[in-house]
This record gives structure tokens, sequence and C-alpha cells, in this order.
């Protein structure tokens, strides 16, 4: 049983990072800065348990604030870009902060032990959750709380004026525009929130890994970040859980019995994956069926 | 899409269902389950990991097997599980055998995942405020230096590096004075290397070498050409490597292309591997490097032996693999484990004791020592490259 609730833990922060790239997705953008902001919410927030003490939920609060205003910091003159250079322009930004965590040093004597980063060596004895006397089902608890709160969020925004906005950004920015919209405000939005989103999911990793270190925090992760939310699909929030379960519960875990073939089949499944469902796991025409389906029974008896 | 959909629940159902075929007590076989990294640029170290364990486990079953609380004989068998060198995969693994009636796991092969593994674990055994996972392990390859510490549930048999390199530099001291100069190279990225090199540097200085400069790779690096260049300009007599085999290897071509001629060159330990005369032993001619294991001893020789039919080969890690399963089989019938379905947490309890009891286990090169934080301290010997082979240049303890 502790196993299968270890990984609704990692499926549960997963999640939340496929969210942080969901809303950058939105507006049409590619950004592989989201393992940036992971990892800056996951030394913040490991810190501040660590280093001064403070409860769990908020230090991820100031993770979250923090990854959000470097979200919005580096919108600014990263979103003035598009496309490709996008692309490269939010990979240097992700490499600068792994490379930043590479050199960074803080440590305080604690009784016979120093605690905090460690450059290259990384962050240990981020024991939160178990010296709190946590168990490994609070945690999950805890974690899907996080999630389901940050998705019905997302539900609500992606049905809301600034979601349709959002939207109409991804759809045709020109066209956007041409409507009065002001573009980079609603990129930088996009990536605001997703930086939010990714502190809080950093900062939950570091507690659950309770060692965290520059090298977690590579292109790989953040690639997985673009690729949740492009194989759900971005009908809605409800994709990128599914991708992630596709990829962290199936891929990952569930062929982990096939050895070596496993990291095989890996990359084969999820080009087939893409291949049968070009537009996402759960993509529109999907959505409109299951929504069909659960209304059905409820049709007024009189219509 | 219909039978795609089909295919791939058949595949998930089948994926999950091992999980609930743990090792079964009633047909008296016991399964040790290692883990470590079979994928990506150090999967040769859970190969060989891998092939050590089962070489082991034959020995074992050959001659009898292990006795167990009740009375029976038990056979061994291993499985080995994958965990890319990925702390996140680690955690799950473990997790995963932890639900299963395993009684001890074996493994990691990095540091990082150790790190974070051990880091889940009880810290203090029979703390109820501390909610952390009551499960034995036992690193095999993990080597940077003090994670067993982390947790009381956390063991080692890995060679102290700190008494390696102490020793080696003290060693150049007295037997090669005129060497004044010292330059170094690491994968800076790799914790244990990264580590390691802080002791080599630490060591170097204590015993008089000026450190003339270090050059920094990381571990998937493929060109060096900066770095040597750094290497070449600072003309140190020394140059001390803190890499693992592949990344040596890419270093000493480009040294080789660049005419760099240290006098001496010295090695990570891991290095001592055939990986790195696999890799380029004509480049690597000379280079010392400190290891626990070398096919010295009639038990090492036939250990190598073993482990090359397995599929591995025999190196100071896999060694230590090797070791681990002996020492595993001790401590069951020391403590009596009962193997069943219905004793795992008696019996992981059991196994975290009599490892933590532990002050002596037997090892290929001689008697291992047991420190109170759960570390080794294994006999060890330098090696150099000779012509194609690793041959023992000194041994420290003799």
């Amino acid at each position: 049983m502790d196993f299968y609730l270890g990984l609704a833990q990692i499926i549960g922060v997963h999640t939340l990072l496929g969210l942080s790239a969901y809303c950058v997705l939105l507006t049409g953008q590619v950004s592989l800065a989201q393992a940036g902001f992971f990892a800056i919410g996951a030394y913040v927030a490991g810190m501040l348990t660590v280093l001064a003490g403070w409860s769990l939920v908020p230090a991820l609060l100031i993770s979250a604030l923090v990854s959000g205003a470097v979200a919005c910091a580096v919108g600014f003159p990263a979103l003035r870009v598009k496309g490709l250079m996008l692309v490269v322009a939010t990979t240097a930004f992700g490499e600068a902060v792994r490379l930043f965590f590479f050199n960074f040093t803080y440590q305080i004597q604690a009784g016979n032990l120093k605690l905090g980063p460690h450059g290259g060596e990384g962050f240990r004895q981020i024991r939160y959750f178990p010296e709190n006397g946590w168990s490994t089902l609070d945690v999950v608890i805890f974690i899907w709380i996080v999630v389901a709160l940050v998705m019905a969020a997302l539900w609500w925004l992606d049905r809301s004026r600034a979601g349709a906005v959002l939207r109409a950004v991804g759809e045709d920015e020109l066209a956007a525009q041409s409507s009065g919209i002001n573009i980079t405000a609603v990129k930088v939005s996009a990536m605001t929130i997703g930086g939010l989103i990714a502190g809080i999911g950093g900062g939950i990793f570091a507690h659950y890994t309770t060692h965290i270190e520059h090298i977690q925090f590579g292109v790989v992760l953040a690639t997985f970040a673009i690729a949740y939310p492009i194989l759900g699909g971005l009908s809605n929030v409800f994709g990128t859980l599914l991708a992630v379960i596709f990829i962290q519960g199936f891929l990952i875990e569930g062929l982990r019995f096939m050895g070596d073939w496993r990291n095989l089949l890996f990359g084969g499944l999820i080009v087939l994956a893409m291949n049968i469902r070009p537009r996402g796991l759960l993509d529109a025409g999907t959505t409109r069926a299951l929504k069909r389906l659960f209304s059905s029974g409820k049709e007024p008896s009189g219509a | 899409m219909r039978n795609a959909t089909v295919a791939l629940t058949a595949l998930l159902a089948g994926s999950v269902l091992p999980l609930s075929d743990g090792p079964l007590a009633q047909d008296r076989t016991v399964k040790i389950t290692g883990f470590g990294a079979k994928s990506g640029v150090v999967r040769v170290f859970g190969v060989n990991s891998e092939a050590a364990m089962k070489a082991a486990a034959e020995e074992i079953n050959k001659a009898g097997g292990v006795t167990l609380g009740d009375g029976t004989k038990a056979k061994l068998t291993v499985e080995f599980l994958d965990d890319r060198c990925n702390a996140e995969e680690g955690i799950s693994v473990v997790r995963r055998i932890a639900s299963t009636d395993a009684f001890v796991a074996v493994g990691p092969t990095c540091s990082n995942v150790a790190e974070s593994l051990f880091g889940i674990l009880q810290k203090k055994a029979g703390d109820a405020s501390d909610s952390g996972l009551q499960f034995p392990i036992i690193a095999d390859v993990a080597a940077k230096g003090g994670l067993a510490k982390i947790s009381e549930w956390s063991f080692r048999n890995v060679p102290s590096e700190f008494e390696m390199y102490k020793s080696l530099m003290a060693w150049v001291k007295a037997t090669r004075p005129e060497l004044k100069t010292l330059y170094g190279g690491v994968e800076k990225d790799f914790a244990h290397s990264n580590a390691t090199f802080g002791v080599m540097k630490a060591q170097a200085e204590a015993n008089g070498l000026q450190v003339a400069g270090t050059s920094e790779w990381l571990l998937n690096d493929t060109t060096f050409s900066t770095q040597v260049r750094d290497m070449k300009r600072a003309n140190a007599d020394i140059v001390a490597i803190s890499a693992h085999p592949f990344t040596t290897c890419g270093v000493l071509k480009e040294m080789q292309r660049q005419g760099v001629k240290p006098k001496l060159l010295i090695g990570l330990t891991s290095s001592s591997s055939i990986e790195t005369l696999q890799g380029c032993a004509a480049q690597a001619e000379g280079i010392i490097i400190p290891t626990s294991f070398a096919p010295v001893t009639p038990e090492a020789k036939k250990a190598a032996e073993q482990v090359a039919k397995h599929g591995g080969s025999a190196d100071l890690h896999s060694a230590a693999a090797y070791e681990i399963m002996f020492i595993l089989k001790d401590v069951i019938e020391s403590q009596k484990i009962m193997a069943k379905p219905d004793t795992v947490q008696a019996d992981r309890n059991k196994m975290r004791e009599g490892l933590a009891a532990l002050k002596e286990t037997n090892g290929l090169l001689g008697k291992v020592g047991r420190t109170a934080d759960r570390e080794a301290i294994k006999p060890f010997l330098y090696v150099h490259a000779k012509d194609g082979n690793w041959v023992v240049l000194h041994k420290p303890s003799s």
C-alpha cells in the first residue's frame, strides 16, 4: 500500500509541474523554464522549513510567491520572443537557475550537523514530513488537496473571461491583439501563474524527496513539464493529470517489471500515444463525449 | 482504437499484478532485492551489482543455502530493479520493495539517490515521533562520504575514500618527494566525484602539495579541450582526476592529444574498473587508484570468476555487493529471521539490529571493520594500470 501512496505523491507533484506549463501553453507559448521555477520553489521552501523552522504551508506560500515573482520578471523579456526563440530563452533561464543552485551554498551549524544547500552536493535533511509524524497517507492527502485546489482554480479560470482571453491569445495572437487584448500582459500573467504553481510543486517535491540538488532540475524535468499538458491535451486541466498518470504511473512505474525493455518502450509508447491521440489523451472531442455521457441521464423529463 | 485500449489495459494490469508476488516463506526461498542504475551512463554499475549478487547467491545456495529462524533451509534468489540513478525513482523502488515481504534491500548505485531515500527512512530507530520508513537498506556502490549516518536504518559496505586518499597522498609524499604540485580535474555535477575531489584536494594540501588549479566538467560532457588546456598551462607534477570511467577516458584522451604528461596520475576509486581499461587502456597507463578490490586473494579470484560468469565485472563496487550477500546470510542466521509474511516487520527490525551490531565482517580482501555510524572500514590497496590490466602497486596495510 505504501508503494501506491508514494506513487500518488509523485503523480500529484508532477501534476502541479504539468499544470504550471499548461497555463503558459494556453497562450500558445512553449516554456522550458518551468523546471527553473520548480527548483526555486524547492530550495526556498526547503530553506524555510529546515533553516528557519517554518511550518510547511507558509513555506509553500512564500516559495510560490518567490517563484511567481521570478516568473513575472522573466516573463517580460522572454515573452517578447516567440516560437523556437522562446524555447531557447526559457531553456537558458532554466539552466541558469540550475547552475545558480549548483554553486549556491548557505549552511548553518545545527549541533554537529551543517544544514542547508551545499552547492553541487545538494541540500539534504529536508525531513519535515517524517519529523512531524506525517504518515505517507497524510502526505498524499495534503498533496492532493493542493492539487485539487490548483485544478479547481484553473478550471474556474478557464471558464472565466480571463481564461477566454488566454485561449484567444493562444489560438490567434494577431486576432486577439486586434480586438484590444494586451498580449504581453496576458502572456506574463500566464507565466506568473505557471511560476506560482511550479513554486508550490517544487516546495512539496523537496519535502517528499528529502534531498534536492541541481541535477534534478535540468532539461529532462523541463521537458516532462511541457510533455504532460501536450500529451494530455489542452482542452481542460484533467488532460494533464491523465498524462502524468500515463507517464509516471504506467510508463515509469507500471513497466518497471520489464527491466531493460522499459526504457525502450517508454519513448515508443509516448510516440504511439501521440499518434493515436494527436490532440492529446483528453481532447475537446473526448471531453464533449464524456459530458454527453454524464449528462444523458439528467435530461429534464419535459424536454 | 478499441484494440489499442484493450492492449494498454492488459499491459497495465500485468504490470501491477507482480506487486503481490512477494517472496513466500512456504517454498523456502528468500528473495533479496537489489536496486541501482541499469540505465544511463552509470548503468554498468547496476549490471555489475546484479551479477555479483546473483553470483554470491549461487555460491550460498551451493553450500546449502541459508538457515532460517525456524531451522529450515532456504535458497536465496535475487531480483534487481532499475532506479535510473533518479532520486524519485529510487524512493519509489524502495517503497515497492518495502510493500512486499522483503526484510532488506541492497543498493543504490548513485549517491544522490541514497541521499534521498536514506532521508525517507526513520532517522532514529524506535523513535515513535518519526514516521519515516522502517526498512533496512545496505548500500554497495553509493560512495559519497557519510551517507549512512542519515538514518539508523541505512548501512553501507563501501570503502572510506577519506582513508584511502589520506593514505595515498601520504604515500606519494613519502615515495615521491620530488613531486610538489597537483592539478585537479573533477566531474563537478556528480555528487560522488565532487565530494571525493574535496577529499583528494584536502589530503594533497595536508601532505604539502601545492594545488595549482582545478578543471571542471560534467558527467555527460564529451569534449574536454578547454579543461585540458588549463591543465596543460598549470604544468603540475601530479594530475588527480575525480571522475567516473566515461569522462576519465575522455579527459585522458584529450590529455594525450594536447601532450599533457604529468609525472603522476591519480584517479577516482570508481575508475579502477574494467570500463576504464576498455575505454582508454593506453591513455590510462600508469594511473594510480586506491581500491578495495583486486583479485589478489583466493576468495577474490573466485568471486571475480563467478561475477564474470553472470555477465558482470568484479570491481570495488560489485565486490561490495558480493560481500553483502554473505553478510546478509550471516545476519539472517544469527538473528533467526523467519522470512514469513506474518513476521515481516519483526524480520526487518531483526535485520536492522543484526546489521547494526556487526563489529567485523568477512571481505574478499580480508576482515572488514564496522563503525558505530554503520559504515565499513575496508582493507584497500593501490592499483595502477599496466599493459591493459590493473596491477597491484602497493598494499598500505602490509
